[in-house]
């Protein structure tokens, strides 16, 4: 059964390309809020996120946002006009100023009056902070601005459903904090995901998480929920534990550890990250993700 | 007009400063009030409560939009001048064939067929421009829009704009320079005739059978296979002595009129299954030509 709150309702995705299997079964619901997609390099996370924005459709399953049906022509044209999509690697015309790239997307999405179209190019440029260098050319941005342009253009026309592909790969401390700071706003009252390799942009963001490896659906949950998953698999010791899972060592140079801790260990408090590698150790633990 | 307070300050009365918020004063009235109210803090606090909010906007919109919009380049303002679309003149602004460079390049390989044309001087002289002018529009439609050409493709197919209508919208831009340019070439050639536009209908008529190719396929692959039919074409129509083809001889145009008119039929057929095809589509047909 699906909750009236969903705006995403996802069936048994699936989508291959040769013998890699992308996508591998995967349902889920997304609710209004942050929700973080995790997953390492080749998890099938943009595979997922280019499903959600109707630039690739799946071999198998379906997808309802919005309320909205992909599959149907006039509905996905609907959806488009409702949805922001930054990509992994967005492109840009960069002999293009940042407005006038921001303003060739508010064309493609279709808002043609021209005055409103300056002035939605213009609030958005202002959210990501990007007002003051809205007539340098984009070649001349620098890397973290230029990923604020492709997040502007994502803003446009207030979406109801913002899918954002690792959207502060690339930023330094700052800038993510910005970023957050952002998208903290953004998911007020609309549903943003987002894919990420930083766990701490999951806690700091994040109301809802899941997560993807090699395909399928690992966890879904609540942040606190994924870090739970590790509550009596982290403990700490003076040298690396060879029983460990993965270790290393900290600042203090004490050694944590993950995995199954030997009788008697020094048990912490496990943080999400814990989780979220343990989850990726190994069949082993595919029991504690139950 | 006004009055004069108790402290001997002269104000604007309700009446005018009403008038100057709703903007019935003449411009004579309006720059008198401004003066005033520049030096006036309380018949600035009056106009103030006096104002409509929207006018407000809109005014400041309308202010913000005068001051504020980039200068466009050339070519973009002289297309707003000839009457097109302020927002299709953006998006043609993003095709290639419209920068520079792409021009020069087209320039360039027109004067080319052009030099020769003044070299050889005889009966062939015209051969090369009615060969090369057709690839022209070819070539530029090819990386005007597709996958890894075009850098905002995946966030185009993700936006409510028709993917055909980007397509034919740059086409005409490719088509309208690279026709233009050819034009000026024909122009220069040592002998003017008819048969120097004889580039004009194969142009047409291959552009249109690529477009049309490309509801089926990619449209890179649609435009390489149908410049490389041409190239064949004459290749194996063009005959020494003198050099000439059937391809440029009355019957060679009218089979290229109709080649046209027979592709513009199958493009509007067809152009539903190009939308479906760029993005969301479970056609298994399509599957293998995906982003991933």
């Amino acid at each position: 059964m699906t909750t009236p709150a969903s705006t995403v309702q996802a069936r048994d995705l699936t989508m291959t390309f040769g013998r890699t299997r992308a996508l591998d079964g995967v349902s889920f619901e997304l609710v209004p809020g942050v929700t973080g997609l995790l997953g390492p390099n080749g998890a099938g996370k943009t595979t997922l996120l280019r499903v959600l924005a109707t630039v690739s459709a799946p071999d198998a399953g379906s997808v309802l946002t919005l309320g909205l049906d992909p599959r149907r022509t006039d509905q996905r044209l609907d959806l488009r006009g409702r949805l922001g999509y930054m990509p992994q690697e967005p492109g840009f015309h960069a002999h293009f100023t940042a407005f006038e790239f921001v303003d060739y997307v508010a064309i493609l999405k279709e808002l043609h009056q021209r005055r409103a179209r300056h002035e939605e190019v213009r609030r958005v440029l202002e959210l990501v902070g990007l007002d003051a260098v809205r007539r340098k050319k984009i070649k001349a941005l620098s890397g973290g601005m230029r990923r604020r342009v492709a997040l502007a253009q994502a803003l446009l026309g207030d979406p109801d459903l913002l899918i954002l592909d690792e959207p502060t790969a690339g930023l330094d401390p700052e800038q993510r904090l910005r970023f957050r700071e952002l998208v903290g706003q953004l998911g007020e009252g609309r549903t943003v995901l987002l894919s990420t390799h930083q766990t701490e942009d999951v806690v700091a963001l994040c109301q809802q998480v899941m997560m993807l490896h090699l395909g399928k659906l690992r966890f879904t949950g609540t942040p606190l929920e994924l870090a739970g998953l590790a509550q009596g698999h982290v403990w700490h010791s003076h040298k690396r534990d060879p029983g460990a899972l993965g270790a290393w060592r900290t600042g203090t140079g004490q050694h944590r550890n993950i995995g199954n801790p030997p009788a008697g260990a020094d048990l912490l408090e496990p943080t999400l990250e814990d989780g979220y590698l343990l989850l990726l150790g190994g069949d082993q633990f595919e029991e504690v993700a139950a | 007009m006004g009055g004069v307070d108790a402290a001997g300050a002269w104000h604007a009365d309700g009446e005018v400063l009403g008038a100057y918020s709703d903007g019935r004063l003449d411009a004579a009235g309006r720059w008198s009030v401004e003066a005033h109210l520049t030096s006036c803090a309380a018949c600035r606090l009056q106009a103030r409560a006096l104002v409509d909010p929207a006018r407000l906007r809109r005014l400041r919109a309308a202010l913000i939009e005068a001051v504020d919009v980039p200068r466009a380049g050339v070519v973009e303002r002289l297309l707003v001048r000839l009457g097109v679309a302020d927002h299709t003149v953006r998006v043609l602004a993003a095709t290639p064939a419209l920068r520079g460079s792409w021009l020069l390049a087209v320039a360039t390989t027109l004067a080319f067929a052009v030099l020769a044309a003044w070299v050889s001087r005889g009966a062939d002289a015209t051969m090369w421009l009615l060969c090369v002018a057709p690839l022209l529009p070819l070539a530029g439609i090819a990386v005007a829009y597709g996958p890894g050409i075009d850098p905002t493709y995946e966030i185009g197919l993700a936006a409510p704009l028709g993917s055909f209508r980007l397509l034919l919208l740059r086409a005409a831009t490719v088509l309208g320079t690279s026709t233009l340019l050819a034009a000026a070439a024909s122009l220069m050639l040592p002998r003017l005739g008819w048969g120097a536009a004889g580039w004009l209908l194969p142009s047409l008529g291959l552009t249109a059978c690529s477009l049309a190719l490309a509801t089926t396929i990619e449209p890179l692959r649609a435009f390489g296979i149908t410049a490389g039919a041409w190239v064949v074409a004459v290749a194996v129509t063009v005959a020494p002595p003198p050099p000439s083809s059937v391809l440029f001889s009355a019957a060679g145009q009218v089979a290229f009129a109709t080649l046209a008119l027979l592709a513009a039929v199958v493009m509007m057929v067809r152009r539903g299954r190009f939308e479906a095809d760029r993005g969301f589509d479970t056609t298994p047909r399509f599957a293998a030509r995906r982003l991933r």
